[in-house]
């Protein structure tokens, strides 16, 4: 057992207006949702010392220019002017996860009391995920020729596998779609809050890259949303009921960049980091009363789901069937609408759900007596973190 | 069947560590990295050999058979330059000589509801300019019983 288990504590979240068009620079987006984490924690700006975040712009072919398409510690800085800063951190892997482990990690060392740690996601014009221009470099020069572009097409490659080599259909995926666009329903800072998803509509939308349609995508937004953490002990004199950390994990491993189409890259990664966060908390998948797991398309919850230990492999789809996922079920999943419910805003949101549903702060769309919550908040590829969260410090 | 007469690729960059690669596919033969420590072959390069860490790395021949390992059927008319061929299958390959070594192409020659994982293809070459000629797959003749 981890012995820093429950000594970090998530105290304030924030989230900024969510919409399609880019009509302010990001850099506004990011100060609303930092601004409103330091509000809800009911700290003041002076009292934050600590930054840290990952601002990779996952759109491809297009600028990254700080403030504007991005959102750097740097940035930050600038903007803020802390009068107390005494540590940031910004980092370049393991996604926004990594950040808010760095982050902990600090807290732990006694290198900062009070960190906001923040996401900002762009929406750029024009196509988001552009294929290599005239000329493919890199390890593109053995994928872009042949039609594949972003992430979503790398990972339609693998689910193509999962289906075929497990037996599953695509179409019981439509499942996760809808109790995900009926819990956003519960979250008025999603994008999607305000508009329902039919069956219909699921199996009408357009192919974008089989087997995913468009509803097995994330819509790109623009917005920003922010935590803001300190020490378990501090966090027991602030406003909210703190969330304490029980553990994290992050992924162990990674195959060479441009092997595309590898559904162990998934597996073995998530399955890595899930372990490290079972052995440092003490719990099993069993002990889990609500989870998060990244969709930024939908096969990654599949995978989640499996590599995590929630379910055998090959037997997510199934798994997620019959009211098990749905807020009253046996396992309430991405109870805030996920990535596919709020619009493409990486796994911050899913780290700050996971801490509302342990403190008891998510509403309406509250799991009843939610004491172990689970997060999953990447994909388990590249960039796998997990996290539980506690409602007791144990 | 898709339409691949007005598509234009995007054209592959060799560098020094994959232009033997190029440079066999242009001569219209499949090479691929291969450890000279432990035999292994790998795709795509690397700097060091994914089985055992040694840095003795040659491209050598490899036969052209192999089984579809994944695929996906593409929509998207994003790059207009691809939207003529709309809808496409995007493959990848494993070849009977060096399994895990996963190559990416386009099956050609028959409808896309053809892609489907395990199925039996075959190398074959396009050329795109005098420099650079890709490697792409079709259905072989000979396919496993299903
Ligand atoms: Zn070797």
């Amino acid at each position: 057992m981890w012995e820093n288990r429950c000594k970090i504590a998530v105290s304030g979240v924030g989230y900024s207006k969510v919409s399609r068009a880019a009509d302010v620079p990001l850099a506004a987006h990011a100060l609303e949702a930092v601004k409103g984490a330091i509000e809800d924690s009911g700290l003041e700006m002076s009292d934050i010392d600590g930054l840290s975040t990952y601002p990779e712009l996952p759109a491809t072919g297009h600028a990254e220019v700080d403030g504007i398409s991005v959102v750097s510690v740097n940035c930050m800085m600038a903007m803020l002017k802390l009068p107390s800063l005494t540590w940031h951190m910004q980092v370049g892997n393991n996604n926004i996860g990594g950040a808010v482990q760095t982050a902990a990690a600090a807290l732990l060392a006694g290198l900062c009391k009070h960190v906001v740690v923040w996401r900002a996601m762009h929406n750029p014009k024009g196509t988001y995920q552009n294929l290599p221009g005239a000329q493919a470099m890199g390890p593109a020069q053995f994928t872009g020729p042949y039609g594949f572009g972003g992430p979503g097409q790398h990972m339609a490659v693998a689910y193509t596998r999962y289906l075929e080599r497990n037996n599953q259909s695509r179409d019981k995926m439509v499942t996760l779609a809808l109790a995900q666009r009926k819990h956003t329903q519960h979250n008025p800072h999603a994008f999607f809050h305000g508009t329902p998803l039919s069956r219909e509509d699921y199996f009408n939308s357009r192919m974008v890259a089989y087997p995913f349609c468009l509803f097995d995508c994330d819509i790109p937004v623009q917005g920003a949303v922010a935590i803001v953490m300190t020490t378990a002990e501090r966090a027991r004199d602030l406003k909210p009921k703190p969330a304490y950390l029980a553990s994290y994990g992050q992924r162990l491993h990674f195959e060479v960049a441009g092997r595309i189409g590898s559904l162990a890259n998934y597996m073995e990664g998530g399955a890595s980091s899930a372990k490290l966060t079972w052995e440092r908390s003490g719990f099993s998948p069993k002990d889990v009363d609500v989870a998060q797991i990244y969709d930024g398309f939908s096969a990654s919850v599949i995978y989640g789901l499996e590599s995590y230990g929630f379910c055998k492999e090959g037997e997510a789809l199934d798994y997620i069937q019959d009211g098990r996922i749905e807020l009253d079920g046996e396992l309430p999943l991405n109870t805030f609408g996920g990535s596919l419910g709020t619009g493409r805003i990486h796994g911050l949101w899913h780290i700050i759900e996971g801490a509302l549903q342990a403190s008891g702060r998510a509403g309406s769309r509250q799991v009843k007596d939610a004491n172990v919550s689970f997060v999953g908040a990447s994909a388990p590829i590249v960039t796998g973190t997990t996290f539980i969260f506690t409602r007791e410090p144990y | 069947m898709s339409d691949w007469s007005t598509v234009t690729r995007p054209i592959p960059v060799p560098t020094e560590w994959t232009k033997p690669f190029w440079d066999a596919a242009k001569r219209k033969s499949l090479e691929l990295q291969r450890c000279q420590a432990c035999g292994h072959f790998q795709h795509p390069p690397y700097a060091t050999c994914t089985k055992c860490v040694s840095v003795d790395l040659k491209f050598e021949p490899v036969r052209g058979g192999g089984t579809i390992y994944a695929y996906t059927i593409m929509y998207h008319t994003g790059d207009k330059r691809f939207a003529p061929a709309v809808p496409y299958a995007s493959i990848i390959v494993e070849l009977d000589a060096a399994p895990g070594a996963l190559l990416a192409g386009n099956l050609l020659g028959v409808p896309h509801t053809e892609a489907k994982v395990g199925r039996r293809v075959e190398v074959i070459f396009e050329t795109l300019n005098d420099e650079i000629t890709l490697p792409q797959f079709r259905l072989a003749a000979l396919q496993p019983a299903e």
